[in-house]
Parts: structure tokens; C-alpha cells; sequence
């Protein structure tokens, strides 16, 4: 039990100082901006899209917040990202953090 | 919903302005300089929870950074009463009192600003904003033009100006590369011809693909395509019989050199030229000459365009083949691409000095890919020009739709140093869908060595195949594409690395 608690702390530092690093350099917003070339070129924005406006249809615009927005279709969302997206994001992270020679 | 806000948002903003939702986007959403990163990565965290997940908010009205999906910033701004809060990923503004975010043309027009610029600092382009030109004229040309699945926009045949089916079939080669064609459809090009624009190459590749793409189907006239190219490039003026691939080259050449100047980089190093025609073309060549005496291997790494590919006997014909195996002429392109990344025994005329042992020793040379190009362009050397004979080789070499580049990769050079290592291999593999290209081009050469006509095949979306014979457009099938003959073979690369 203690190990496996060890472990948790250990990953979530690892994550802070990732996540750290990326926004320092900046390279998390150049990700960001793959991420939505990549989703614009898939088509998810637009499947997305065409989805968000059902649903403030359905509601009505005037009764529906961007927080019944997001929880209505964060779990679509989630599921159509492409895994060859994620895979190339992945793989740019990694490539990143090879590059980093002070973590 | 307005772009006016709420009533909160106008009674803050008239009691305290905007400076604080200013100073916000500056530093923690758009921090332009690397002081303000290092800020904005040190103290974005909440300040209740202490962590940096999703979603957090900054208070506008005092110094608190609070989750949203624990209800930190929910929890402070009931207990301080304070009402407005700043999303710190997209800048958005969250009014408690209404229960939604709310819009503001003025803090919008903030976040524009600092966006722009903050993209501009990390070099990145950005989403296209329209500007007021832009928008009249698009409220000026209502009719939007949608691509469906089986729209025959793009396709478009050239007429033939006098023994041109060299250039024609490279440009509807050219025209149909994906990543070329987005970057003039979405007018990246900043001529740097300051009044000479119509001596230009690449204002006049922004002009064609208006044209192939302009939905038009009567067949286009190159005319002032083939001017220009008549005077930058003198070798290929007249009404001659040219060789595609010689085009090929000097138009990327030509592009390229019309290129610079908005690449900010020196002339005197076109190695690391980061122009449109470098970007997607461009790819290093590892060339590793081991010395036969101690074994030393240096290796240099040179820029290249094209790969261009023997399919005749190896000449000589002697000892290295009998060394290397399989010295016959290669009857796929894999095999031209196995022969072309051996290790090649150079003989006892070609003595290189070696770096290590100061001696001139006997040596082999391997050359592999270090760098994929994103457009991989194979030139199957079919004009065979020896001493005494000129011929055309019509062997049929065949050539897959899908390509995998791994095996002929750097990192998967087969060594007898033993340096290619388990590391080395497994890297290799788990990467291998990253060196997968795709076929879209062919460009096919009928008849001898002393004339002859060009056609090509092209790929319409994802696998429409067209034949291009000059002004004829036809539809083709993809086995009639693998079973052509093929002289220039283009693939992509399906997996892009981004910059």
C-alpha cells in the first residue's frame, strides 16, 4: 500500500513538472494548435459542431448554459478523437520531453 | 446571448475598467514572454487544491486562481461575493450571478490582441482571421463552394504548347499534392518580387492552382507558366523534348529560389531553408563510408529532393555483388530501394583516406534515409545513357499504393559493427507507422529514348485515380495505376510530425 501511494505522489509530481515544462516553453500551446489543425482535418470539429447545435436546439438557446453544453458532449467528444491523433501527440511529447535534458 | 455581457460585467467594468482582465490574459493566458511563462507555469495552480488540472479560473476582482471542477472558484466567489472570474485557458469571463459564461466585445477584443501577438512570440500562425477586406468580400460572393466525395474539383487538363506534356504531367503532380496545395489555397505566399511579382514562379503557382481548383473544366493554357519557366530556367527553353524528371527539379530549384526571403535564413545555407518547397520535399540522405582497415565510419548527411533509382545491372558486375548477393537487375521498387541502401564495396580505384588509421584504404559506403521527406519523389532511372548506347529500360517495376520507408531508415541500418542495438530496433518498429507513405502520382513516359509522349495518374481524394493526358482527363483504376509502367513516382507521408 505504501509503495503504491509512493508511486501516486511520484506520477503526479512527474505530471507537474511535465505540465510545467511544457507551458514554459510554450510548447504546450504549439501542441494545442496541432491538436486543432489535426481535429479540424479529421473532421471532428465539424461533427462536433453540427452536434452542439442539435443540442442548443433541442434546449433552446436561451435555457442553456456552456456547462450543460460541455457535459453533453464531452463524452461524444472524447470517444471520436481519431487514435491516430492522440498517437502523433503522444509521440510529439515524448520527442519533446527526449529533448529535455533537465527533467 | 450578446456580445454586450451582463449587467455584472458593466457595472465592474465602469467601477474598475478592464485593466485587470488586461493584466490576466497578458500574463496567464497569453504570456508573450518567456518571464511571463515561467510565471504562468510556476503559479497556475489552485490556490485551495493545489493542483493545475482542467479548467482553472482566475477571480477578477482579487488575487485567487481557483478549480472549477472542484468548486474552488464556485466556493470563493460566494463566500467574497465576488461574481466575474476568468477562464485561464480561453479567456472567457464566467458570471456567478447569471450562471454562464458571458460575452464582451471589448475583453474579446483584448484576448484578440494579446492572442495575435502571443502567437507571433512562438512562432506559430495561428487560426485565419478575416480582415475587413476579406469580410466584404465575402459577404460580396455569398456562394460557398462544398467539397463532396465525388466532386471533380481540382481536376483540370492543360493544353500541350509544343512537346509540354514534360511539364504538364509535373504539374498536375505538383497541383496535387496535398500539402502544396493547402498552402496556396490558404495564400501563404509573401512575394518578396517587390514589383516584379509576374517574374515570379511562385506567384504564378499561386495563380494556377486558382485556376485548377477554380472549378472550371475547360482544359487551362500554361502559357505564361512555360514563359517563365523559358526564362529562369535557359536549359529548358524551345520546343523540344525535355525529361520530366530534369523539369521536375528545376521548377522545386526554381520555387525554392523564389521562396527565400521570407525564410529569414541565409542564402549560404540552403540545408536549413525552411521554405514550403524544403518543408515537404526535402529529406537527408546518411551516407556512412566504413574503412576496410580499422573499421572507422564517418558519415555525412546530405539534403535531397529526389531519389533517383538504378534498374539496369549493376555495372562492373563483379566482385561486390557476389559479396552483397543479388546482383541482378531489382524487379520491384522495394528492390531498387534494397540496392539502393546497401552497403556498396568501393574497389581498389576509389581509395578514400581514412580519418582514423591517415591511410588511403578500401572502403564501403551505405546510404540510408536519415530524414523522411513528407513527399517521398522516386525517379526510376529508365534512360540508361552509357558509353556508346543510349536506351530506354521498359522493364515493368512494380510499386506498392502503400509504402513503409522503415527498413531503408538510418536507425534501421543493418551493421556489422553490431551498434544496432535492441533499443535501436524496438524504437524502430514502434514507430514504423510514422515512415508509411502513400502513392498519388504517377508519372508515366511512353515510347523511346528519342521521343515520346508523358501521362500521368493522379489521386483525387482519398482513391479516385484520373489520367492525365494533357487536356484529357479520364477516370482510372487503381490497378491500372500499379500495372503502368512508371518513371516518377510520388508518395506522402500518411503521418505528419509538425515542426
Amino acid at each position: 500500500m505504501a509503495d503504491l501511494q509512493e508511486r501516486r505522489l511520484k506520477d503526479a509530481q512527474m505530471r507537474a513538472s511535465i505540465s510545467q515544462k511544457l507551458v514554459e516553453t510554450g510548447e504546450r500551446e504549439r501542441l494545442k494548435e496541432l491538436l486543432r489543425t489535426r481535429l479540424i482535418e479529421c473532421g471532428w470539429r465539424d461533427q462536433l459542431k453540427a452536434y452542439c447545435k442539435d443540442v442548443v436546439k433541442q434546449k433552446g438557446l436561451e435555457h442553456i448554459t456552456v456547462d450543460d453544453l460541455v457535459a453533453e458532449i464531452t463524452p461524444r467528444g472524447r470517444a471520436m478523437v481519431p487514435d491516430n491523433v492522440k498517437k502523433e501527440l503522444l509521440h510529439r511529447i515524448r520527442t519533446f520531453l527526449a529533448q529535455q535534458s533537465n527533467m | 446571448m450578446s456580445f454586450s455581457g451582463c449587467q455584472h460585467l458593466q457595472a465592474f467594468k465602469a467601477a474598475h475598467g478592464t485593466q485587470s482582465y488586461r493584466i490576466i490574459h497578458k500574463y496567464f493566458i497569453a504570456a508573450l514572454s518567456t518571464e511571463a511563462r515561467l510565471r504562468k507555469a510556476r503559479s497556475c495552480v489552485c490556490h485551495t487544491c493545489k493542483t493545475t488540472t482542467v479548467r482553472l479560473h482566475s477571480c477578477l476582482h482579487c488575487v485567487y486562481f481557483g478549480c472549477y471542477g472542484a468548486n474552488h472558484i464556485q466556493e470563493h466567489a460566494a463566500s467574497k461575493n465576488h461574481t466575474l472570474a476568468v477562464d485561464l485557458v480561453f479567456g472567457a469571463v464566467y458570471c456567478f450571478a447569471c450562471g454562464d459564461y458571458i460575452y464582451d466585445g471589448e475583453l474579446e477584443g483584448i484576448a484578440g490582441e494579446n492572442g495575435k501577438s502571443f502567437e507571433d512570440s512562438i512562432g506559430l500562425d495561428g487560426c485565419w482571421v478575416p480582415t475587413d477586406v476579406e469580410l466584404q468580400l465575402l459577404h460580396q460572393n455569398p456562394k460557398r463552394r462544398k467539397i463532396s466525395d465525388n466532386s471533380t474539383i481540382g481536376l483540370r487538363g492543360l493544353i500541350n504548347l509544343g512537346n509540354t506534356c514534360f511539364m504538364n504531367c509535373i504539374v498536375q503532380a505538383l497541383t496535387h499534392t496535398p500539402l502544396l496545395r493547402d498552402y496556396f489555397l490558404s495564400d501563404k505566399h509573401n512575394c518578396q518580387m517587390i514589383n516584379e511579382s509576374e517574374r515570379c514562379l511562385v506567384c504564378e503557382m499561386c495563380r494556377l492552382f486558382q485556376e485548377f481548383y477554380s472549378g472550371v473544366r475547360t482544359p487551362h493554357i500554361p502559357y505564361r507558366l512555360l514563359h517563365l519557366v523559358w526564362t529562369h530556367a535557359r536549359h529548358l527553353a524551345g520546343y523540344e523534348q525535355q525529361d520530366a524528371h530534369e523539369f521536375l527539379i528545376a521548377a522545386l530549384d526554381l520555387l525554392h529560389r523564389h521562396c527565400k526571403g521570407n525564410n529569414g535564413l541565409s542564402s549560404s545555407n540552403p540545408h536549413h531553408c525552411n521554405c514550403i518547397i524544403d518543408q515537404i520535399f526535402t529529406g537527408g540522405l546518411q551516407s556512412d563510408v566504413t574503412c576496410k582497415e580499422c573499421n572507422n565510419v564517418s558519415t555525412t548527411i546530405d539534403p535531397f529532393w529526389d531519389i533517383s533509382l538504378d534498374l539496369g545491372p549493376p555495372p562492373g558486375g563483379d566482385a561486390r555483388n557476389s559479396l552483397y548477393g543479388n546482383g541482378d537487375e531489382p524487379s520491384s521498387l522495394m528492390e531498387c530501394l534494397r540496392r539502393f541502401t546497401r552497403p556498396e564495396h568501393l574497389g581498389s580505384s576509389a581509395k578514400i583516406k581514412c580519418g582514423k588509421c591517415h591511410s588511403y584504404q578500401e572502403s564501403t559506403k551505405q546510404l540510408t534515409m536519415k530524414k523522411l521527406p513528407v513527399v517521398a519523389c522516386f525517379h526510376l532511372k529508365r534512360f540508361e545513357h552509357s558509353t556508346g548506347y543510349h536506351k530506354k529500360i521498359s522493364t515493368f517495376i512494380p510499386f506498392p499504393e502503400e509504402l513503409d520507408m522503415t527498413p531503408f531508415m538510418s536507425s534501421s541500418r543493418s551493421h556489422n559493427n553490431g551498434y544496432q542495438t535492441q533499443v535501436v530496433q524496438e524504437a524502430a518498429s514502434s514507430l514504423s507507422s510514422q515512415n508509411k507513405y502513400s502513392l498519388f502520382a504517377v508519372v508515366n513516359h511512353l515510347g523511346t529514348i528519342e521521343s515520346g509522349h508523358y501521362t500521368n495518374y493522379i489521386r483525387l481524394h482519398k482513391n479516385q485515380w484520373y489520367k492525365c493526358d494533357d487536356h484529357m482527363i479520364t477516370k482510372a483504376s487503381l490497378d491500372s495505376v500499379l500495372r503502368s509502367e512508371g518513371y516518377l513516382l510520388f508518395y506522402h507521408k500518411q503521418i505528419l510530425e509538425y515542426e
